[in-house]
């Protein structure tokens, strides 16, 4: 049981998993372009609905949570190592193991060694030199990093549900229950922040049943009810009411129009007659802000009217007034506006948030310590006439190698003083 | 003139089978007879394919063998690079396995194989007799004999210090095969890598924009936006389609670069140290001649590919009116004959807005009238050569046979009537496809979701 | 018995009708300390300059460490000098704008790559270990000299050439360089040949043989 677990331990922690499975679902892409252009959307939902693929998918975070323990083991020990309080096994992680029959003079050994900028430790028949930080912080968060990446990009592709609703200035905050309260105020406004040009809160008033006053941003986006909450465009809830005519009765609606930016056209057509009316927001004049009647509430539609196919005329009514003209009649007694928002519920959006934190802080970190910093290791154990060195280094391997070559030859140059026999 | 033609991809099989005795110094005689009978096979089955299927499939096949040439060797490069990097990483273990002679003659005969095919594809098309395959079988043997010999004898005479690892020496093959293939038009993978990388891009990067909930262009500035926007155009999958194409020759080498050198920690003489350490330095260096020099190979395939030497038939569009009952009449046979297999190109306008369009007659001997765009790309329009239109603005090649089909790249089908004596397409249908076509390929060029 | 570095059999080297050198030979055991003496002009250097590899002999056989220098190619020569030689010349030819220890990795990096421990190492075996980092302007004439053998033996020569190493020293340089030498050469067990107008110097040899107008004319054996 014990030798599986080793095995298994062993094959999951190796590095070999994250580009064996990242190429397995590379090739996987290449054969379904040859069917397809939509590509990547196929391969999604080929992994959302087959366990297998998932499950590949779920080796990648598995084998850095793997890695984590397997390079926190080594490091512990590695430490012990250099500490002389483990013995077993420490030759496997250098990168050279020499053994001279001699036992070396330790003062001098670390007196030297000092000299050339190493920090030493001696403890009972083990002398430890290093140089540098050990790049096993950086590691620490690029493999958290992976983790959270590959969790989050799971998650994301098996479970994610997205519902759009319109989010109405007046109208309950629409809920999965139904209990949302009223959203007060939708207020666009022009941002001085470098990446966002203009922010949009939506204010939510407290409801009965309790939950307190909420307001929602752009980024990054709230949660309410375990969904985020994503705006996505902006439009305008109107009510409309219509005669023509052939049709003195009229008609009367409330209609959503997904009508920004200006100049987006939206159809509103009238049921059970061959009337279409078709409406946009004219552009403002240039240099002003293209969104200023969104902000300020002040609007006023351009619209066609349609018979069939045929336009019959065009024409502007503002939001809570009227056109008349020939015998029709078109009112919008009530403007508010709205955004198209959808609301989703997934859970790896936060893993790939902070994966993204934990590259950020391994590339940081990175950069000074491999090019300043790197790690170099030396180790010399003394037993029974036989000094047993090893070294390992991160970076600079050469100039480290040229010290260690230098340590050995002083430990050899005692064998000519004192011959071991 | 086809013997002129056929030279540079003889010339890349030469180098193969030099590439190949380098990198099997001990199997130099499996080597050259398996190469010379893999050549051989590869143009005469090349033929017979031809002959047998004529249209796209022999391409197909030939140009499959290409692309799986080519992710073998991203497979191999990133697990080298692996190898090389990694503290007790230990991928494969089967270099013993590797120099052995079976294998040396099994690598000999693919690659010569897909060579010859890549030479066959550019022979001309003949009536297929027992006699013309028989001849060109001979052709191809002696041609394959001396080639072979002389790349023997030029190996010869190299210095022993010019030694190919495995993997440089499959860089290097690869490279010569691609760089073959990069001048026939329908072999080319740079064309259609780039274009799939542009719009796997432009997925990717929309998919991820959605995953981690980024607001709407609307919200974000439009100097960052016009920075995400870069992410979506023709040059993004051009520059993508570079890194993929170079990167297994980059990793090959970067793989050797970082090999780590033999330890020397046990000799006592600083002296013998260095001139050890300097011997394996030079050993190394050796070593990247070859995947360095594939890189430029690899150039030179891509710089065929983006700059083909081949001319498009590609007519000024000509201006036609509709009738008054919107009809736009184009006679068959007149100045232009609809029914040559030519691309024939017409513009119509019609209330300041206008369309370009082409009819074609396809090998298949079906007329087609198309829209001069994609669904997909900047209306840059279609020229005509070697069996195939191209997009000008993604250079993907598109068999004539699947032109009047809609998807992919492929020219926008227009519905049209045919007439005894000609074609007729409605004037306003044609306006409208093109202006949703061009509106729909616009937003995509400008970045919007 | 102790087997020759040098073998040489009518050794000959013209410079047009110049006989610089006569048919010699000359049988030099390994680990041997050579003197040679003559006057200026005598053939001194040119005997030097053909045992070391850096010319090549008009005439006659010549053999260094078993190796046949004549048939040797230019190649083959660099890669002899490379390998088994070291030269201490009478001008200290250091770069004058690298330091002490860069001076010496100069000479690793001919040799095969530079190692700066092994250099800085080397440099404190001949006493210069605190003026690693000092350029020979700041140096002693003595100190260059040091820095100069240091240099020399680095690639671990079997065979040592000095050309009057110590002719622009006062004495007690010259004594402490040519110390210096008789210790390096006890542990690193290398041949020394070394050209001298100056007899105390060649009486730190094991023999001393006497050049006059290309011809050897005596041979004189030290008391050790």
């Amino acid at each position: 049981m014990k030798r599986l677990f080793r095995a298994l331990f062993a094959a999951g922690s190796s590095r070999a998993v994250p580009p064996v499975v990242i190429g397995f679902f590379f090739l996987l892409y290449i054969g379904i372009a040859f069917f397809t252009d939509e590509t990547l959307i196929t391969l999604m939902t080929f992994t959302r609905k087959s366990l297998i693929l998932a499950v590949l998918l779920a080796l990648i975070p598995l084998n850095s949570v793997f890695r984590l323990v397997r390079e926190t083991i080594r490091f512990l020990r590695m430490r012990s190592a250099l500490s002389g309080k483990t013995k077993e096994g420490v030759e496997e992680m250098f990168d050279e193991v020499v053994e001279i029959a001699v036992s070396a003079t330790a003062p001098a050994l670390e007196s030297r060694l000092a000299a050339v900028g190493y920090k030493t430790r001696r403890s009972g028949n083990v002398i430890a030199a290093w140089q540098g930080i050990s790049s096993f912080p950086v590691r620490l968060f690029f493999l958290a990093g992976t983790f959270c990446l590959f969790t989050g990009i799971l998650i994301t592709t098996t479970s994610r549900s997205s519902l759009r609703k319109m989010v109405v200035e007046g109208d309950p905050f629409p809920t999965q229950n139904g209990s949302g309260g009223t959203v007060e105020r939708i207020t666009l406004a022009n941002s001085t922040g470098p990446i966002l040009s203009r922010t949009l809160t939506m204010e939510v008033a407290p409801t009965d049943s309790g939950s307190r006053k909420r307001i929602f941003g752009l980024y990054p986006p709230s949660r309410h009810d375990g969904a985020f909450i994503y705006p996505r465009y902006l439009g305008l809830a109107l009510y409309l009411r219509f005669t023509a005519p052939d049709m003195p009765a009229g008609y009367e609606a409330p209609s959503f129009l997904n009508i920004y930016p200006p100049g987006k056209e939206e159809n509103v057509v009238i049921p059970g007659s061959p009337y279409r009316v078709v409406f946009n927001i004219p552009e403002p004049e240039s240099g002003s802000e293209r969104y200023i009647s969104y902000m300020s509430g002040d609007i006023t539609f351009r619209f066609k009217l349609l018979k069939g196919k045929d336009v019959l005329f065009t024409g502007s009514v503002p939001g809570g007034g009227e056109f008349v003209r020939d015998g029709f009649r078109l009112v919008l007694p009530d403007v508010r506006r709205l955004v198209v928002t959808d609301f989703i519920k997934d859970n790896g959006v936060l893993f790939i948030w902070w994966s993204a934190l934990f590259f950020g802080a391994a590339g940081v970190l990175w950069l000074p310590i491999r090019g300043l910093f790197p790690r170099r290791e030396m180790l010399f154990r003394f037993d029974q006439g036989v000094t047993t060195a090893c070294s390992f280094a991160d970076g600079g391997a050469r100039k480290h190698a040229g010290v260690f070559h230098e340590m050995l030859d002083m430990i050899d140059a005692k064998r000519v003083e004192t011959p071991v026999i | 003139m086809v013997a002129v033609k056929l030279i540079p991809h003889i010339l890349s099989w030469a180098g193969i089978v030099l590439v190949l005795l380098r990198g099997f110094p001990g199997r130099r005689s499996v080597v050259t007879l398996t190469s010379i009978s893999g050549f051989v096979i590869g143009v005469t089955g090349t033929f017979i394919l031809f002959r047998s299927y004529p249209g796209t499939i022999p391409f197909g096949i030939v140009k499959s063998a290409l692309g799986v040439s080519f992710l073998f060797l991203w497979g191999i490069s990133v697990a080298v690079i692996y190898r090389s990097t990694g503290r007790g990483v230990s991928i494969f273990r089967g270099e013993r396995l590797v120099n052995t002679s079976l294998c040396a003659g099994v690598v000999a005969c693919l690659a010569s194989m897909v060579a010859g095919a890549v030479c066959a594809c550019r022979l001309p098309a003949t009536d297929s007799t027992a006699l013309t395959f028989i001849l060109l079988a001979l052709a191809a043997g002696a041609l394959a004999y001396t080639l072979a010999y002389a790349a023997l004898a030029f190996d010869k005479l190299l210095s022993p210090s010019y030694t190919v690892t495995l993997t440089g020496m499959l860089v290097a093959v690869v490279a010569l095969l691609l760089c073959s293939s990069s001048s026939v038009l329908r072999l080319d993978l740079f064309s259609p890598l780039s274009m799939k990388v542009m719009k796997g891009v432009h997925d990717f990067v929309h998919q991820f924009m959605e995953s981690i909930l980024i607001p709407d262009h609307l919200f974000v500035r439009s100097y960052v936006w016009n920075y995400i926007g870069l992410l979506f155009g023709k040059e993004v999958g051009f520059w993508g389609g570079m890194v993929i194409w170079f990167t297994p020759a980059f990793l090959i080498a970067l793989a050797i670069r970082f090999e780590r050198l033999p330890s020397v920690a046990h000799i006592r003489q600083g002296a013998q140290r260095r001139t050890l350490l300097a011997a394996a330095i030079a050993k190394r260096r050796y070593r990247l001649v070859i995947p360095v020099l594939s890189v430029a190979v690899f150039a030179a395939a891509a710089y065929q590919s983006r700059f083909p030497s081949v001319e498009y038939w590609d007519p000024k569009p000509l201006p036609v009116t509709a009738s008054p009952a919107g009809e736009i009449f184009i006679p068959k046979k007149g100045e232009i004959d609809l029914e040559d297999g030519k691309l024939h190109k017409y513009l119509f306008k019609q209330g300041g807005r206008e369309a370009r369009f082409f009819v074609l007659m396809t090998p298949e001997g079906r007329l087609t009238v198309d829209l001069d765009a994609c669904a997909i790309c900047k209306p840059d329009g279609y020229g005509q050569a070697e069996g195939s239109v191209i997009c000008y603005y993604c250079k993907t090649l598109i068999p004539l046979d699947t032109v009047g089909k809609p998807g992919g790249c492929n020219p926008v089908p227009v519905a049209f009537t045919e007439k005894s004596d000609g074609v007729v397409i409605d004037g306003m249908a044609l306006i409208n496809s093109w202006g949703s076509t061009v509106q729909a390929t616009a937003r995509v060029k400008e970045g919007g979701k | 018995m102790v087997s020759a570095i040098i073998e040489t059999s009518g050794l000959t080297r013209n410079y047009g009708d110049i006989c610089a050198l006569k048919p010699i030979d000359l049988i030099v055991p390994e680990g041997e300390w050579l003197s040679v003496m003559g006057h200026s002009g005598s053939g001194k250097s040119t005997l030097m300059n053909l045992v070391g590899g850096l010319d090549r002999p008009s005439n006659g056989s010549l053999r260094v460490g078993g190796e046949d220098l004549l048939a040797l190619s230019e190649d083959g020569l660099a890669r002899f000098r490379r390998e088994f030689v070291g030269i201490i010349f009478q001008q200290h030819h250091l770069v004058p704008y690298l330091t002490a220890v860069e001076n010496v990795m100069l000479a690793q990096y001919f040799h095969s790559v530079p190692d700066e421990a092994e250099a800085r190492s080397a440099l404190e075996r001949v006493g210069l270990g605190h003026r690693l980092k000092n350029r020979p302007g700041e140096l002693s004439g003595g100190e260059q000299q040091r820095v100069c053998i240091a240099r020399a033996i680095i690639n671990s020569p079997k065979l040592l050439l000095g050309d009057e190493p110590t002719g622009n020293l006062d004495h007690k340089s010259t004594v402490m360089v040519m110390e210096l030498l008789k210790e390096l050469r006890a542990e690193e067990r290398f041949t020394v040949i070394m050209v001298t107008h100056n007899q105390e110097v060649a009486a730190w040899g094991d023999r001393t043989i006497y050049l006059d107008d290309g011809v050897l004319v005596r041979e004189e054996r030290m008391k050790s």
